[in-house]
């Protein structure tokens, strides 16, 4: 006896579980990273164009 | 530990950390799930769904070592008001959530073949949704509150359902010990381990990788909120130059 459920039925569980941990810690993941990509590029090109003594880029109009 | 306060001293440590965390733990991650997929035997009872195991436990510990840190993030704001405690427990909340969502989601999973039902309203399970719930309180007691916009600090009230939260974690812990219950009692405890060593060594590479990943999202959630911090305070000044 394996389970409720034996025989090969077993792995279709096994993939769903491993599936919906790959896809939701690797968006997570994806999502942080470019967050943080596009903060912090943003951050720096304000810093850039305060020390220039310009208008921050993506203010101007 | 207030020699780390200053969030440009701690950036010179996150910046090169991250990439490190996040190459190492997918590693470690895809090794530890090669080896449960394909290096170990099916467990004896269970068969091959005891295979979950190997992501299940991970997302456990991290829901529940999320909350701790987050906890000990709540406290530190409230007595040290270090700057960085508040801003690590905005950047732990969302990862510390998904991996008890993953935990509830495998279990259930995991579940089905063996107990022949997805849901069972018992100790673990139960007490396992309602730390799910405090994560969701906790993101919408902090977005868009007044902390977020002074630099990420929590606010007196977030710290304090912080620190109320973490009773849920010793009941997590002891659930199966309290009630009885179909989710099994447990099996790794400080005295050893129940589980046969040729089916536990994988369990460590996956617990250390994702482990590793956890810490990189929260590095990179901190480093977020204090790029966008350094925005606001910027165009604020700017904002006050042009004003003058």
């Amino acid at each position: 006896m394996t389970g409720v459920i034996s025989g090969g039925g077993q792995w279709a569980y096994v993939a769903a579980a491993y599936a919906l941990t790959a896809l939701l810690t690797g968006g997570v993941l994806w999502y942080s990273w470019r967050a943080m990509a596009k903060a912090e590029k943003r951050s720096d090109a304000l810093r850039a164009d305060s020390r220039r003594g310009g208008a921050p880029r993506g203010n101007r109009k | 530990m207030h020699a780390y306060a200053n969030p440009t001293r701690f950036l010179a440590i996150a910046k090169p950390l991250t990439p490190w965390l996040l190459g190492v733990g997918l590693l470690l991650l895809l090794a530890g799930a090669w080896a449960g997929l394909t290096q170990v035997p099916g467990d004896y009872k269970q068969g091959e769904t005891a295979r979950i195991l190997y992501v299940h436990v991970p997302s456990a510990w991290l829901g529940m070592g999320g909350w701790t840190s987050l906890a000990i993030a709540g406290l530190v704001q409230l007595v040290w008001r270090h700057p960085l405690a508040g801003i690590a427990a905005r950047a732990i909340a969302v990862p510390g959530m998904l991996f008890t969502a993953l935990c509830l989601a495998t279990g259930s999973i995991w579940g089905k073949p063996t107990w022949g039902t997805w849901w069972e309203w018992d100790g673990r399970m139960t007490s396992m949704l309602v730390l799910l719930f405090l994560y969701a309180g906790f993101i919408a007691l902090t977005s868009g509150d007044e902390g977020q916009r002074q630099g990420g600090t929590l606010s007196r009230g977030a710290a304090i359902y912080a620190l109320v939260g973490a009773i849920n974690i010793p009941i997590i812990n002891r659930s199966v010990v309290w009630w009885n219950s179909l989710h099994q009692g447990p099996s790794i405890t400080l005295r050893g381990s129940s589980i046969d060593g040729a089916l536990l060594w994988p369990l460590g590479l996956t617990v250390l990788g994702f482990s590793l990943l956890f810490g990189a999202i929260v590095l990179m959630r901190m480093r977020r909120i204090i790029a966008d911090n350094r925005v606001a305070a910027r165009l604020r000044r700017l904002a006050d130059d042009e004003g003058a």
